[in-house]
């Protein structure tokens, strides 16, 4: 099934590299591992990219977009070490132009929220819809919070600075997450902006830090995919077991784009994710020879391991959550994993149904495939007509119960009769039950996409990327990609440069 | 029948009511004098059929005849003699006596044939049914399981290599049958610990229970421990059994006075003593091929069951002298050892061992090459109620050995000496001991007529004689045994080559004569084969395999007469389609026949004679060359009916 599910991803993915693979083939040679110089250049080349992409009639405007970019690269030329450079140079025509197009979407959003106003009445009878549209609407709103930030990081290179020079990870107020999510258009508020960048950037100095974390975990784990881990389930939902006492050890918050993020490294060149780190600087190698010496090579986090780390524990995101850190009764989380695992399950959609029951769902595809190991195969029934997914329940209940016995498959016609049913409509789903079995509620979904695709049309370019990627995928990996915008949020910060397009079509 | 007889029987019929008749036929013990009492009258047969309890069916085209006569008062049926028995047949028999049955047991053993809707017509019609026999069935499975759970009186079952069983049908008898008692499941290889825990906690009555060669682990092990009538386990080469599941038996809350743990490679001392001490009253352990050293604290532990203990198998074990000696200090009410395979049993031992254990009646030294006549003078000596005695492969033991336990033991019943180098002087020896009934002399070849002679003068009770490859034995001893010893019932003569037709003719007034083995023995011709055939008629098993005088009318005279043969191999005889086709069409009980090289058969005669077997047969041994050259459809219709076809490769050798 995976295969199947990643493939339309994986062409778009391509489509998108081609379309846009001179842009960094141009930078390669002077655009240097600098993070928040990148960050100014890549914001302007998103901008460029979407509108190249997907708004034809846009086309003048990503063009003037791109004056500013060569500029920039002209003048890095003077500039060929910039590392941990703090200076910032900003230009004023880009920031102009991110403007202009961020008030553009800020548009767009408005509509969208008037289109789902005026079909309240249709959404009432089809939640599914309505929550789709606003998941759109919550897209587009972080996407546009992003770009307001970053072009504020430009003009702001004073405070952010200072923040990064305090670290103020440990004990922080509450997360804000909420307000990213809340604060649509009127953003502008100053202390809330400055409170968002200092989020944002105190979670850019912890960068080191996630990423150690993240990659102890993937190497407990020992599996490629962290997020996949089974192992991890029993610790992290139900009691962790041990009994720290609150102040012996650190707390550390992730935020959701962090902890929805499918990657955590990215190459400050072509932007590609990765998960681990060590798969990050194989990949490197590709990008020319400085990258294949030992020292880029090594383990960045030796060093750190040798000094005595205290013991970290994590709190959830959600304000309320038992393992919020303002939790009356906290109980912190132990990995990453950890996070990532309780969170998704805990506070996020279950866009995961298993194409056999039609009602489990999941959020966490590893979770839907442990139960379709068992769900439908090898019903073990009763004769009192109670199924069973195990033989081991069946026999305890026979054991518990005087008189019942397990039936045999044939003992009635009926059984053997609604088996045969589940047989056909199993084979009769074939492949295309397969290929949409992780969307859920594919057909309410499918008769709300014209609606979207309405609002498409009419309004030019609209959130490109959302739909672009609902189409090409299946309308229910909706949520998903939608948190894949905001995702970029954390992406964008922890190394200043990423190309979000590229990640959908990695992912 | 001629008139006067009947005339005057009727003038007994008179005199003599049919409940005097029955106090009469209860003092008739034979089963021989019983059928003689049948045919004097059909008075005497109406009293028979009111007194008959049990039933043995040989044919089955029999069966609903001798069913509508006794089913009203048959309470032990068996059928296993009836391999083709099938769901109709049975139905069909069953439906004599509808509505009268009192049938408690029922022995279906290896009639692949039945399957869930005779034994749900079985289970329905027979409501008193208590014992069921299934062992071998390997068709039955859980469907036949539940059909059986209808008989929720059920006390015996015997599901042993009922290969389709699973922990389902288990749990299905589990639930409908908590009477249960006597449970054997051997071979039942779906069955896992959930069934088992299952089985213990439904059936708490189960005093017998027999999960040898389960795939089970310790886990069952614990469940089965809280059986509390539990008197009998036998969990034969049980290999993921060890130790720990063992300890389990520790707190001796089941009865246990047998234990059998033979085979179980990961069971060791200390397993056998935890359960030694948890069961006080242990009467029979079997821990024969465990392990294979016998630790010291296990055998001063023996002195628990002091009492108890008359039964211990040894087998394999490296049993020193010191070992034999504390068990013997240990085990004084010991009736019965098993010391096979233990190599390093010494005369020394064994005298320690008797002179402790005199009440030993059955001893087991197999193949204890180190064993002299010292050995046996020491138990002729000590065990004056010895029955059974197996010294095969004992190869220093001579005649002078056996003197003494001629003299000594004579309540003999049974001595093995394969392969021992005895002569006629040991015949002599031995035929003192009047009660013998097995003898096992193969291999011995220097016993010759005269030893026969010996034996034939006073073993008037011998059933079972083997006297494979003892080349000396002509047609003169067989005289001497048909006539000193008329009760035989197995008779293996293999590559006794000097016997003519004329020492068949000698056999053929043994009338009880079962099991014949001719194998090799090549002056043999139709003519003595005639003669078997005709003398006895209760021939089950004949083996002719390179008799290669014999031809078609030998087929003949066995189509005619011995009507329940069931196993034959006329591999390398020199018969033709005609008597082929004749024997495999008449004899309606043949089951196994072993068919290699008949050279003067040619394909199409296999084809009609197999065809006019008619279904018959369970087991056949063919050529390979024959796979291809018969027509796919007999061989699918054999295959169908629950024939197994054996093909061999093997090059025509006629000199055996």
């Amino acid at each position: 099934m995976v295969p199947e599910r990643r493939r339309p991803p994986e062409a778009s993915s391509k489509s998108s590299c081609s379309m846009m693979s001179e842009s960094p083939r141009n930078r390669k040679p002077d655009l240097p591992f600098a993070p928040f110089d990148s960050t100014n250049l890549w914001c302007g080349d998103r901008h460029g990219r979407s509108f190249l992409e997907f708004s034809p009639p846009l086309v003048t405007q990503s063009s003037g977009l791109f004056g500013p970019d060569r500029e920039t690269k002209s003048k890095k030329q003077h500039e060929p070490s910039p590392v941990d450079d703090p200076v910032m140079d900003w230009n004023p025509r880009l920031m102009l132009s991110n403007l202009s197009f961020l008030e553009q979407k800020i548009h767009q959003v408005q509509d969208i929220v008037r289109s789902i106003i005026s079909h309240e009445d249709q959404f009432l009878d089809q939640a599914n819809e309505l929550a789709a549209q606003q998941q759109l609407v919550t897209a587009d709103l972080t996407y546009i919070i992003i770009q307001l930030i970053s072009t504020a990081g430009t003009l702001l290179p004073d405070i952010k600075n200072a923040l990064l020079s305090t670290n103020p990870a440990v004990g922080r107020p509450g997360s804000n997450q909420k307000q990213h999510e809340i604060l649509p258009v009127e953003v502008a508020k100053a202390s809330q902006y400055d409170s968002l960048v200092k989020d944002l950037n105190s979670c850019g100095g912890n960068e080191d830090e996630l990423i150690k974390c993240s990659n102890n975990s993937g190497v407990d784990a020992s599996e490629p995919i962290p997020i996949e881990d089974h192992d991890t389930k029993d610790n992290d939902d139900g009691m962790d077991g041990e009994n720290l006492p609150p102040g012996s050890y650190e707390v550390l918050q992730l935020e959701e784009e962090e902890i929805l993020a499918p990657h955590t490294h990215f190459c400050l060149i072509c932007g590609k994710g990765f998960k681990r780190d060590a798969n990050l600087r194989m990949h490197m190698r590709g990008h020319g020879d400085e990258y294949k010496s030992p020292a880029a090579l090594a383990k960045p986090s030796k060093e750190a391991s040798i000094e005595p780390q205290p013991l970290r524990r994590y709190s959830c995101p959600f304000v309320g959550c038992k393992r919020n850190k303002e939790h009356k009764k906290f109980q912190p989380l132990k990995t990453i994993l950890c996070v990532k695992n309780h969170y998704k399950r805990s506070h996020c959609d279950k866009s995961y149904t298993c194409s056999r029951c039609r009602t489990k769902k999941f959020s966490i595809i590893a979770d839907l495939k442990t139960h379709e190991k068992h769900c439908g195969r090898d019903k073990w029934i009763c004769s009192c007509g109670t199924t069973f997914s195990r033989k081991d329940k069946l026999f305890g209940h026979v054991a518990l119960f005087q008189g019942h016995a397990p039936a045999i498959p044939m003992d009635d016609a009926k059984v053997l009769v609604t088996s045969d049913k589940a047989q056909v409509s199993e084979a009769s789903s074939g492949m295309p039950g397969n290929m949409g079995y992780n969307f859920s509620g594919n057909t309410s979904l499918d008769a709300q996409s014209p609606d979207i695709k309405g609002v498409d049309d009419g309004h030019g370019c609209f959130s490109p990327m959302t739909l672009d990627a609902c189409n090409i995928w299946g309308l229910a990996e909706f949520p998903h990609s939608a948190y894949e915008v905001s995702e970029s949020t954390f992406s964008f910060l922890a190394t200043g440069s990423c190309s979000s397009i590229q990640r959908n079509g990695e992912n | 029948m001629e008139r006067a007889p009947q005339q005057s029987s009727d003038s007994i019929l008179a005199t003599l009511s049919v409940d005097l008749l029955i106090q009469i036929l209860d003092r008739v013990a034979d089963s021989r004098d019983r059928k003689s009492w049948r045919q004097v009258c059909r008075g005497f047969l109406h009293a028979e059929a009111l007194r008959r309890r049990s039933l043995r069916v040989l044919r089955l085209e029999a069966l609903q005849g001798l069913l509508r006569r006794y089913a009203a008062c048959l309470e032990r049926l068996d059928l296993s003699a009836c391999p083709s028995l099938d769901d109709h047949a049975l139905a069909a028999a069953l439906a004599a006596g509808a509505g009268l049955w009192r049938l408690r047991s029922i022995n279906l053993s290896r009639a692949s044939g039945v399957g869930w809707r005779g034994l749900a017509a079985l289970a329905k019609v027979c409501p008193h049914l208590e014992a069921v026999d299934l062992s071998h069935c390997v068709g039955v499975g859980d469907r036949e399981a539940a059909s059986l759970a209808a008989a929720a009186g059920l006390r015996d079952l015997w599901l042993d290599k009922c290969l389709g069983l699973t922990d389902v049908g288990l749990a299905k008898v589990a639930v409908g049958c908590p009477a249960l008692e006597m449970l054997g499941i051997k071979w039942c290889l779906e069955i896992s610990d959930i069934g088992i825990e299952l089985l213990a906690k439904k059936c708490q009555n189960l005093r017998v229970l027999d999960i040898s060669y389960l795939k089970i682990t310790n886990r069952s092990l614990q469940f089965v421990s809280s059986l509390r009538k539990l008197e009998d386990l036998s969990m034969v080469g049980c290999s993921h059994i060890n130790d720990e599941g063992l300890q389990f038996l520790n707190n001796g809350s089941n009865s246990l006075q047998s234990v059998d743990v033979s085979r179980c490679e990961n069971v060791t001392s200390s397993g056998i003593i935890s359960v030694i001490e948890g069961h006080k009253y242990l009467q029979d352990l079997n821990i024969g091929d465990c392990f294979p050293e016998l630790a010291p604290l296990f055998l001063s532990k023996l002195n628990y069951l002091r009492d108890s203990l008359t039964v211990l198998k040894l087998d394999g074990f490296q049993v020193f002298a010191p070992s034999l000696k504390i068990i013997g200090l240990n085990c004084r009410n010991l009736v019965e050892i098993g010391l096979s395979k233990c190599k390093w049993v010494t005369d020394e031992g064994v005298s320690e061992l008797v002179a402790g254990c005199v009440n030993l009646t059955t001893i087991d030294l197999t193949c204890c090459h180190l064993l002299t006549n010292k050995a046996l003078v020491a138990i002729g000596d000590k065990c004056k109620n010895l029955t059974c005695l197996q010294l095969e492969s004992c190869k220093l033991i001579t005649d002078n050995g056996l003197d003494c336990i001629g003299t000594c033991c004579s309540n003999l019943e049974e001595i093995d000496l394969t392969d021992c180098t005895m002569t006629n002087a040991a015949m002599k020896y031995l035929s003192r001991c009047s009660e013998l009934t097995v003898l096992k002399l193969g291999l011995c070849d220097k016993v010759s007529d005269e030893g026969l002679v010996h034996i034939a003068s006073n073993c008037k009770k011998l059933r079972v004689l083997d006297l494979y490859r003892c080349f000396e034995v002509t047609d003169d001893g067989l005289a001497a045994i048909a006539t000193g010893c008329k009760r035989i019932k197995n008779l293996n003569l293999c590559y006794c080559t000097r016997i003519t037709d004329l020492g068949l003719k000698h056999l053929s007034c043994l009338e009880d004569l079962h099991d014949l083995e001719l194998r090799g023995v090549h002056c043999v011709t139709s003519l003595g084969i005639t003669a078997i055939a005709n003398g006895c008629q209760h021939l089950t098993e004949l083996d002719l395999k390179h008799c290669h005088l014999v031809d078609d009318a030998g087929l003949f005279a066995l189509g005619q007469y011995t009507k329940n043969l069931r196993q034959a191999n006329l591999s390398y005889c020199q018969v033709s389609s005609m008597g082929l086709c004749n024997l495999l069409g008449s004899l309606k009980c043949l089951q196994d026949v072993k068919l290699v090289h008949l050279t003067q058969v040619p394909v199409e005669g296999f084809e009609s004679a197999l065809r006019a077997s008619g279904g018959r047969l369970k087991k056949l041994k063919l050529l390979t060359g024959l796979r291809h050259l018969l027509s796919p459809g007999l061989i699918q219709m054999l295959q169908a009916r629950g024939c197994r076809i054996r093909w061999v490769d093997k090059p025509l050798n006629l000199v055996p």
